[in-house]
């Protein structure tokens, strides 16, 4: 449970961060509803890297290429 | 049926003085953070006092700990990354003596309140941020940059790495704070289960044995949690601050 819990709080915690971004830009820039739909969709992307990372199927260390 | 919210109240005890608008106050939350900060003191300056040889009880207690966080650092942040040792270690003590101090029955747990949380991942976040630049410079910049991406996708995936870690002090922190709470939630509750039954007559003591001794077991988890949950904490300070030391992959 503990293993499951730490790659959910990766990947929720990357759409949070992602939507409260998105949501802050377009109230300063008005640019109502583009910044949220596409910082939402980069923190997903953030949050999957994080779990990816977690899991050990990427070394932890961080990118190093498609291998 | 006791609430089992009721033990993550915030009592007030006595008002320090006021910041602005918000009030300074001692609470049982501050309590427990000095008593934890007491008994980690006592533990690290009392026995280390004699400095035997062959070390006491106590000593060993203190050895042990030094070493566990000493090689977790070595291992995960390398040689450099002992210059961080100090809070490494101060975080790790602190948060599993919390831990273990709430699971003592009307005890308070700290770092069942996410604000306790948040503010040591952002120390840690603010740490690796501020220590990257400062002894890398703008190179600390490069870790957002990974090596080996063709340049029409890399702009993508530097966006993609930088919400990756900015994500990383909610992560850091939600994982302590959510572990705490729902563990002693449950607690609670099942707790509960125990005296609810046993106002229901014979039958029901009975049916209370289930309960008691799935607490007792989730007592015992607990205790695991606790001590996981110190450890995890520390562990991934090491590798944060890995990424300071070494930004360049």
């Amino acid at each position: 449970m503990a293993r499951g819990f730490r790659l959910s709080t990766e990947l929720v915690g990357g759409v949070l961060l992602g939507a409260a971004l998105g949501w802050l830009l377009d109230r300063w820039l008005g640019s109502s509803p583009w910044g949220l739909i596409v910082l939402v969709l980069l923190g997903f992307a953030g949050g999957v890297l994080n779990v990816m990372r977690t899991a050990g199927v990427m070394s932890s260390g961080g990118p190093k290429g498609p291998n | 049926m006791g609430d089992p919210i009721h033990q993550f109240e915030i009592k007030k005890f006595f008002t320090l003085g006021h910041l602005g608008p918000y009030e300074i106050a001692f609470t049982n939350s501050a309590l427990f953070m000095l008593i934890a900060f007491a008994i980690v003191a006592l533990l690290m300056l009392v026995p280390t006092r004699q400095r035997a040889l062959v070390p006491g009880r106590l000593q060993s207690i203190a050895e042990l700990s030094y070493e566990f966080i000493a090689s977790t650092i070595r291992s995960s942040a390398g040689n450099e990354g002992m210059r961080f040792f100090p809070l490494v270690f101060s975080l790790f003590m602190f948060i599993l003596v919390v831990n273990l101090l709430g699971l003592l029955p009307y005890a308070f747990t700290v770092t069942s309140h996410i604000i306790v949380t948040v503010a040591l991942a952002l120390l840690v976040f603010f740490t690796v941020v501020i220590y990257g630049f400062y002894k890398h410079g703008l190179r600390f910049l490069r870790l957002f940059v990974p090596s080996g991406i063709p340049i029409y996708i890399l702009p993508l995936v530097t966006a993609i790495e930088v919400m990756s870690f900015l994500s990383r002090p909610i992560s850091h922190s939600v994982r302590l704070f959510a572990n705490m709470l729902a563990g002693h939630i449950t607690l609670k509750v099942f707790a509960g289960f125990v005296t609810m039954l046993g106002g229901a007559g014979i039958l029901g003591w009975f049916g209370a044995v289930l309960p008691l001794g799935l607490t007792v077991a989730l007592t015992a988890l607990e205790l695991l949690v606790a001590v996981l949950q110190a450890y995890v904490f520390a562990i991934l300070t090491c590798i944060y601050l890995n990424d300071a030391l070494h930004p360049g992959h």
